[in-house]
């Protein structure tokens, strides 16, 4: 039985431990915000924050986040309350296709949680593990500025929807 | 649902049973665009649906597939304008396959050849047109007010003042004989066209919530892998699932036409279990035979190669081909581009539910209609049984109108007696792709004697797309469904494919029509080894751009004179383009100094109605190409969303930028010998330039946006490439060592 945090709940499943993270939450957890890209780790549609850390869950054996707190797109925020980083995206209307941007979010999300004010070449690193097809680089580029700004003056957070391990409270802050 | 349709042709449904009721209304957009193939029953019947409820909502069924291109929000504020309601307060319903959501322009619902704006532009603004004048007629008749007092703001009657939202009326409207030719808003009065900059899906897109084809789920659906022939055209010879059909949660372990699948209850699952079947393939002998690397003059290259010194078609005859002899000079030059996967970051998949001879099928897809058709094929039920819910497009770039993962995964629902999602892996995607067509061009540029061109001859080699879409389109659509639509969706752009199949138009479009030349001569030689061929974003421009392109630069070079103005002096017929290009040089400081080691290149391209210019500035370290900045200006005609015309051209440079950097799929005995995103790369952010984008404000039609952002960028920076080193690059990718 594998035993790990997701965004904020503690969750068990029945599921072998070398199931790669992305398929025990989309298959077995049913939560179907996280996206299959490549299967190798090379592209980053599958991202979440594993323990804080953009992680590419892919090729991660399940097994190896037991214990640790695991954030999908889910849990950052969701249509009723974004987060700073997902406000941006809908302000600048980033997605096109859509289909990497979950991995993006997440991948922004460490960084600003890192680095509340990246430079560009910081953002450039950051962001290159993660592929978009459509070439939504720019707007995504301005997106993250745009995010880390209203961050700084207290008119966002970067999760909304993460409930701390062991917190019953409505809100992390 | 339930209609009753007046026999004058009014598009006005006054017994929906769609949900909310209401006003409801919509048209047969195929009749609209060609009256001439709409069948009396097509005509009778709505496709592109606008509802309006009591409670004041307004709900539009989209019938065209949103694949990140932002024809959901484009067409949608087509209606906003003319019905005068926001955009963002329509709520936006993705529709399933169904023969009456034919695009105009190609008689069959596909979306693709950027076509959704410029086909809808007027149905959709005269249908919403037609909306609010009933609603202002009906609200004339409730308050008992002439119809000039009622005007109209964000969906509310105002009438002295006070307002009523438009759902008060729509039950009298109902009743009334519905409008057919309400005037239609002057350009000079559009709130939303060429305004309006949100996307209505970012929200969706921001949040994960979003529904695409792998997303799709329900109680009951099995996960399916498939392993399929290393070469096209293969087939199953045998198999020995013996080690693989007691591994955990496998299911049933299928052969069908084109492979071998593990259903099971979860994907890891599944593609464990695949990974332990062994399959012996029949493999075909041309295409396994086929190797790009092959030094052989009869393989590879040297097939190219060869094909050259034939005379070849004739794709476009204009004056005099004989002209060239008399040339005070003749500059010629040979370009390469090779076989492209489109790589969309959702790999193919699709989900199949097959019960009491109904068939439901979920799929993202760019031809949904043709995928309703392969499934009642593959299924082998009436196509009136199968029932296709459209999901969100992760990608579409042309690779998704095709339908070959809609066969397969019916096929193994119909074999597993299963519910069933088939999903490709990433190898799978790379590998069993419908490609860009190489190809091989040849020009022969013939000046007189004060630089200007007087013969432009270009031969190209290269297999063409039309035979791969024909052979799918065939076996879905015949008998029945052949007369109109077919006829129309192979006539997409002119194509005269009945004539005699002499040259795919697409294999040659863009070689030869930009610049002035008064013998023009285009000949074509087919060369298909059998990899299987497909749209690709911008199709044949896709490499005519790169080719076209650079030739002229090799010209104005070889004349010593500037790379613009010698463009220019040949736009005399081509105005719109001569205009991007000024602006572009103008804009990116073309001539001017720039910072040390950086160079510019230009090149300009028509396609898909619309104008391109673009200035790359590029520089070299250590033989690596570094592209800084993309100065871009594109005429469309009206941009009905100018942030996504911006979003298309940026993204259309990207695309671009990967082919023209990095993009290559080459094959050994036939298969194809990349797989993933390691060895056929994409660019990523650090990668990307800095962009500038300026739309030329124009009341023209619009024209596509969606794939004329690529065709110039090669070219742009391989001639700034040439500015840098002196080294002129003719084969794409470009490498520099």
């Amino acid at each position: 039985m594998l035993r790990f945090t997701l965004n904020g709940q503690a969750v068990e499943v029945d599921a072998p431990g070398d199931t790669p993270l992305l398929w025990v939450i989309r298959d077995h957890l049913k939560l179907k915000g996280s996206k299959f890209g490549c299967g190798m780790g090379l592209c980053g549609a599958c991202s979440m924050l594993v323990d804080g850390q953009s992680t590419r869950t892919c090729i991660l054996p399940a097994a190896s986040v037991a214990n640790k707190s695991v954030t999908t797109i889910e849990g950052i925020g969701n249509p009723e309350l974004v987060s700073a980083v997902q406000q941006a995206w809908v302000d600048a209307s980033v997605a096109q296709c859509g289909y990497c941007q979950s991995g993006q979010i997440v991948s922004a999300t460490a960084l600003l949680t890192q680095n509340p004010n990246p430079s560009d070449s910081e953002i450039d690193n950051a962001m290159s593990g993660n592929i978009c097809r459509c070439g939504t680089y720019p707007k995504i580029k301005a997106a993250i500025k745009q995010a880390a700004s209203a961050v700084q003056n207290g008119q966002g957070k970067l999760q909304v929807g993460y409930f701390e391990p062991n917190k019953t409270a409505t809100e992390a802050s | 649902m339930s209609t009753t349709v007046d026999q004058s042709r009014r598009r006005f449904l006054k017994q929906s049973t769609l949900a909310g009721g209401g006003l409801v209304v919509g048209i047969p957009l195929v009749g609209l665009s060609n009256a001439a193939h709409a069948s009396e029953a097509q005509a009778l019947a709505p496709n592109a649906i606008l509802q309006v409820t009591p409670t004041n909502e307004v709900h539009f069924y989209l019938p065209r597939s949103e694949m990140g291109q932002g024809v959901h929000t484009g067409l949608s504020t087509l209606i906003a304008e003319e019905l005068d309601v926001s955009p963002a307060n329509i709520s936006v319903h993705l529709s399933g396959a169904n023969d009456e959501f034919a695009n105009p322009e190609f008689g069959m619902q596909i979306t693709g050849g950027s076509t959704s704006i410029k086909g809808h532009f007027l149905p959709l603004r005269q249908l919403a047109a037609n909306a609010r004048l009933v609603i202002r007629q009906a609200a004339a008749k409730q308050l008992k007010q002439p119809l000039d007092a009622i005007q109209t703001q964000d969906g509310k009657i105002f009438i002295h003042g006070k307002a009523f939202p438009y759902g008060e009326f729509v039950d009298i409207a109902t009743a009334l004989d519905f409008p057919e030719d309400a005037a239609l808003k002057p350009a000079s009065e559009f709130k939303y066209i060429g305004k309006y900059n949100q996307r209505l899906d970012a929200m969706a897109k921001s949040t994960g919530t979003a529904e695409f084809g792998l997303d799709v789920d329900f109680e009951g659906l099995h996960k399916a892998a498939l392993k399929q022939p290393p070469v096209y055209g293969g087939s199953v010879k045998s198999f020995d699932d013996s080690s693989a059909k007691n591994m955990p949660g496998v299911k049933a372990i299928v052969a069908i036409h084109n492979g071998v699948a593990v259903v099971a209850e979860h994907y890891y699952q599944a593609k464990n279990a695949l990974a332990k079947v062994e399959v012996q393939w029949q493999l075909p002998e041309t295409l396994g035979a086929f190797s790009t690397h092959s030094l052989d003059a009869n393989n590879g290259m040297g097939l190219f190669e060869n094909a050259l010194k034939e005379e070849g078609d004739n794709g476009h005859d204009e004056g005099d081909a004989k002209a060239i002899q008399q040339a005070n000079k003749v500059i010629s030059a040979q370009y390469w581009a090779p076989y492209l996967a489109h790589a969309t970051m959702e790999p193919m998949n699709c989900t199949v539910k097959i019960e009491n001879g109904k068939v439901d099928v979920w799929v993202g897809s760019q031809s949904p209609g043709m995928a309703k058709n392969i499934a009642a094929l593959f299924a082998d039920v009436s196509k009136d049984d199968v029932t296709v819910h459209s999901t969100y497009l992760g990608g579409g770039f042309g690779r998704r109108s095709a339908s070959d993962f809609v066969a397969q995964a019916t096929a193994i629902a119909k074999a597993s007696n299963l519910p069933v999602q088939l999903v490709w892996s990433r190898e799978d995607d790379t590998q069993h792709d419908l490609y860009r067509p190489a190809a091989l061009a040849k020009f022969d540029i013939g000046l007189n004697k004060d630089g200007t061109i007087t013969d432009w001859h270009v031969k190209r080699v290269g297999p063409n797309i039309m035979p791969y879409m024909i052979d799918e389109t065939v076996d879905a659509m015949a008998p029945g469904f052949m007369p109109n639509a077919m006829v129309d969706w192979l006539s997409k752009r002119g194509y005269g494919l009945f004539d005699g199949w002499v040259v795919d138009p697409s294999s040659i479009e863009g070689l030869f029509e930009d610049y002035d030349s008064p013998n023009k001569q285009v000949s074509h030689v087919t060369i298909d080894p059998g990899l299987p061929m497909g749209f690709w974003r911008s199709v044949g421009h896709s490499y005519s751009g790169f080719f076209k392109e650079s030739m002229m630069d090799e010209v104005a070079v070889a004349l010593k004179q500037d790379a613009v103005e010698y463009r220019l002096k040949h736009l005399k017929q081509n105005p719109r383009l001569a205009n991007v290009l000024k602006q572009a040089a103008s804009q990116a400081g073309w001539g001017k100094p720039l910072a040390s080691g950086h160079f510019h290149g230009v090149a300009t391209h028509m396609s898909f109605g619309s104008f391109v210019a673009q200035v790359a500035e590029v520089s070299i370290e250590s033989n690596d190409i570094k592209v800084h900045k993309v100065t871009c200006v594109i005429d469309c005609g009206t941009a009905v969303n100018p942030n996504v015309v911006k979003a298309q051209m940026e993204g259309g440079i990207i695309y671009g930028l990967t082919a023209a950097l990095h993009g290559e799929i080459t094959l050994k005995d036939g298969a194809v010998e990349q797989s993933n995103f390691h060895d056929y790369p994409m660019l990523r952010m650090n990668e990307s330039p800095e962009f500038e984008v300026v739309i030329i404000n124009s009341n023209e039609s619009p024209a596509g946006v969606g794939e004329p952002g690529l065709p110039p960028i090669a070219a742009a920076v391989a001639n700034a490439v040439y500015a840098a080193s002196g080294k002129r690059l003719r084969s794409l990718p470009l490498k520099l060592a």
